[in-house]
């Protein structure tokens, strides 16, 4: 059995794909992971109508989300971090917004994991400077993760789905996909409604 | 305050009726006998919400403690103790715990009615090397070595009663929260728990299980050191806000070693948020360093006890108990005189000096040491930019850890803010507080704790490997995912095994579950692409979705699957075994090369 006979891009990591001396396409990112993008455009848009959120940070640099200049120092971005953290942490959600802020603080905590971290500090700011804006297109580069366009979009896909699954959950659940801290306003709000 | 009663009784019985299913048999659900204290309704108002306590279930002292409104107070027992032996003993037709229970002697709790050490055992499985080392308590342990529940029982009157750890926990955790309700007057539903870092989220729901037996709901389950680490923040803050200091960060190594386990963590804190950098633990304590000197004082313990006679179990306790109190004597002198009857005919008469102590235990201070390293690796923190030791726990006042500690840490002197034994309990109530959404006019509840992953979640990939998607010491929240891919031609499905652990081999982590993908289209093997997606939540709920793409298709191939996690229940080490008997390698997957 020769691979080539399939005449297809493998992305295997097991080198006997690449040994067999077929005309086997190395893995190219861009070309491969293209129909892995068009797949899942409809959820994409289907996730941003219903949180404006998303849309609004993922245009924003790393040293935007952290609110600091580019020319922050360490102590500054650990600062901002803690500061934002105590702002998006879903420990100190809303009851009603935890998944936002689940997301928020996730985006703030990848932020502070590349400009905290020296050499990917380096490597992000070498990339924007190239003029890849798109923070989160750039990071892929050197966090040797698959695609962060698709990722996103995966990340949408899934979301929606795990917003929907709350949705359901809330009838049969309501404080099972909360916070605990959530879980306990929510219990102190219900308690003075019912008085 | 009835209505309030038979809620709890109802969710009591809706986690019980949840989690029986494959468990065979239902364990009997344990209420608080008396109903009659109960009667704090003024202060469950809303004006004053109830407030979570917090609890310290430790391998062989527990505590509970509370915030009272302006500080952390521990509660005590009716014999004034704060610290409560870990214990229940089956004697009669009620079993009853170290929180109520009087001893009359501690040989008492060694005569074989006694079940001590649950947090060893809980959640473990009968081929579980720290399962092995509890054979030799004074009481019944049998594995039949096939990744079961071990058979745990007690003898009362003559006859061997089989228990559960889960069944033992709950029956310790009523009294604790019938104690609590009588002193503070007022119904206990939410409790925040400290577990060792080294628990899976298989043992936490086991957990849980006997939380739910006990009518507890669990707030938060909170792995030892970052208990202690949020006491060590909200002590900063404090200072902060006495000097009007700057409040820049501070790191803190806090080592935490008790009787069944030993944690490490790490915390960047500043400004009353306790990020945890880094966490390690292993099931290393007090109980091993104990089981090594028993032997090296009496070589052929393992044959002698064997049987487990009523004669055996005896000496056996009185062998510990001697050995107990010699190791805690060596904490403040070189050398102790150990001087015991084991009964049959047999006497121990030995000086035993710390030197000797050291060396019988050289491997698990070796181990201890690895843990810190690990640590400090993991959270990339250099020794020089540590602020503070913490050294706290029942091993904390061993001369050797101490030593070891501050070697590592290069520290002439630990911090002294903390009291070793209440330290975690202390921490729990904090955050039992804070997560009750209680505050405080001095800003001592304004407290955050960043949590990290202590263990590392992925799936069996690559032959028999386990492969990592959320990494160990990643911060939760969390998602990540990586790309899988088929290793036959026309493969149609794919097994997902979730494993949780540190080790490469599957075999060598925690299983949490499995699922099955079906429909892939058939392909090449390595061109479908299966990317699996781990997500933990706000509440610390683990959910891993799986879906199907093949290249140039426009959507993904099948539904996603979305499961919620740990699945496996108390038979978990048959399922794998079965899985590979039934499915060998044909449904197996590799992960996809990762990009430049």
């Amino acid at each position: 059995m020769r691979c080539s006979s399939y005449g297809l891009v493998i992305p295997g990591s097991d080198s006997r794909f690449f040994s067999t001396g077929t005309s086997v396409v190395p893995p190219d990112p861009s070309r491969r992971l293209c129909p892995t993008r068009v797949s899942f455009v409809s959820f994409k848009i289907k996730a941003n109508f219903s949180d404006a959120c998303v849309k609004d940070l993922t245009g924003m640099t790393f040293y935007q989300l952290l609110g600091i200049p580019e020319s922050g120092t360490l102590p500054e971005i650990k600062h901002a971090y803690k500061q934002l953290a105590r702002k998006y942490h879903p420990d100190v959600s809303p009851p009603d917004r935890i998944e936002e802020y689940t997301r928020r603080f996730i985006r703030v905590q990848e932020a502070y994991e590349t400009l905290s971290d020296p050499r990917r500090r380096a490597l992000y700011d070498r990339d924007m400077s190239k003029g890849l804006q798109l923070a989160f297109s750039a990071r892929r580069r050197y966090q040797n993760d698959m695609e962060m366009e698709e990722r996103s979009e995966w990340k949408n896909r899934w979301q929606s789905q795990l917003s929907e699954l709350k949705r359901r959950s809330m009838y049969k659940d309501a404080r099972g996909n909360m916070s605990w801290g959530a879980q306990m306003r929510k219990q102190k709000e219900d308690l003075s409604e019912e008085l | 305050m009835h209505i309030a009663g038979s809620g709890t009784f109802a969710l009591l019985l809706h986690s019980l009726s949840f989690s029986t299913v494959g468990e065979g048999m239902a364990e009997p659900a344990y209420t608080v006998a008396s109903d009659s204290e109960t009667t704090g309704e003024e202060k469950s108002s809303p004006a004053f919400p109830e407030i979570a306590i917090g609890i310290d279930i430790g391998t062989s002292q527990c505590s509970i403690a509370i915030w009272n409104g302006s500080q952390i107070e521990l509660l005590k027992n009716t014999r004034n103790q704060k610290m409560m032996r870990s214990y229940v003993t089956f004697k009669d037709e009620v079993p009853s715990g170290g929180v109520s229970n009087q001893l009359s002697h501690e040989h008492d709790m060694l005569s074989g009615a006694a079940i001590f050490n649950m947090k060893r055992l809980i959640g473990r499985v009968d081929t579980d090397p720290v399962v092995h080392a509890s054979k030799s308590l004074p009481f019944l342990v049998q594995t039949l070595d096939i990744g079961v529940r071990p058979f745990i029982a007690a003898l009362v009157n003559n006859v061997w009663r089989s228990t559960t750890p889960e069944e033992v926990l709950a029956i310790f955790l009523v009294e604790l929260r019938a104690m609590a309700e009588t002193q503070l007057k007022r119904p206990i539903r939410n409790v925040v728990l400290t577990i060792p870092v080294s628990f899976s989220r298989f043992q936490l729901t086991r957990i849980e299980r006997a939380c739910a037996m006990a009518g507890l709901h669990v707030l938060r389950l909170m792995p030892e050191p970052t208990a202690v680490a949020l006491l060590y923040a909200q002590q900063q803050q404090q200072t902060v806000h006495e000097n009007m200091g700057s409040g820049s960060e501070k790191i803190a190594l806090i080592f935490n070693m008790g009787a069944g386990y030993c944690d490490v963590a790490l915390s960047a804190t500043a400004g009353g948020v306790s990020q945890i950098k880094g966490l390690a633990g292993s099931a290393i304590g007090g109980e091993d360093l104990l089981q090594n000197m028993m032997r090296h004082l009496l070589p052929d313990i393992e044959s002698r006890f064997a049987n487990h006679g009523i004669n055996e179990i005896k000496s056996m306790g009185l062998l510990r108990v001697a050995t107990q109190d010699a190791i805690h004597k060596l904490s403040t002198q070189t050398s102790v005189q150990i001087d015991v009857d084991l009964g049959n005919g047999s006497k121990i008469c030995k000086v035993v000096n710390s030197e000797e102590f050291e060396e019988v235990n050289q491997k698990i201070f070796e181990k201890c040491e690895k843990l810190i390293i690990q640590c400090l690796h993991d959270a990339k923190v250099e020794i020089e930019d540590i602020t503070d030791v913490i050294l706290v726990g029942g091993c904390s006042f061993i001369p050797k850890i101490r030593n070891l500690v501050k070697g590592i840490c290069k520290k002439e002197a630990l911090y002294d803010g903390m009291i070793p034994l209440e330290a975690a309990v202390r921490g729990a109530a904090l955050e039992g507080a804070v997560a009750s959404g209680i505050s405080d006019p001095f800003g001592n509840l304004d407290l955050l704790t960043i949590q990290a992953t202590p263990l590392g979640i992925g799936i069996r990939a690559d032959g028999n490997n386990f492969v990592p998607i959320i990494p160990r010491n990643t911060t939760m929240p969390a998602r990540k995912d990586l790309v899988f891919t088929t290793v036959r031609d026309n493969q149609t499905e794919a097994l997902i095994i979730v494993y949780e652990g540190e080790g490469q081999k599957v075999e060598e982590n925690h299983l949490l579950g499995y699922f099955k993908i079906t429909g892939i289209p058939p392909a090449p093997k390595g061109v479908p692409e299966i990317n699996v997606c781990m997500d933990i939540d706000a509440s610390n709920v683990l959910r891993v979705l799986a879906g199907v793409i093949l290249p140039g298709s426009p959507h993904p191939a099948i539904p996603v699957m979305e499961v919620r996690l740990p699945t496996v229940d108390d038979g978990h080490g048959w399922c794998a075994e079965a899985l590979h008997k039934t499915y060998g390698s044909t449904l197996d997957l590799e992960t996809v090369q990762k990009k430049i």
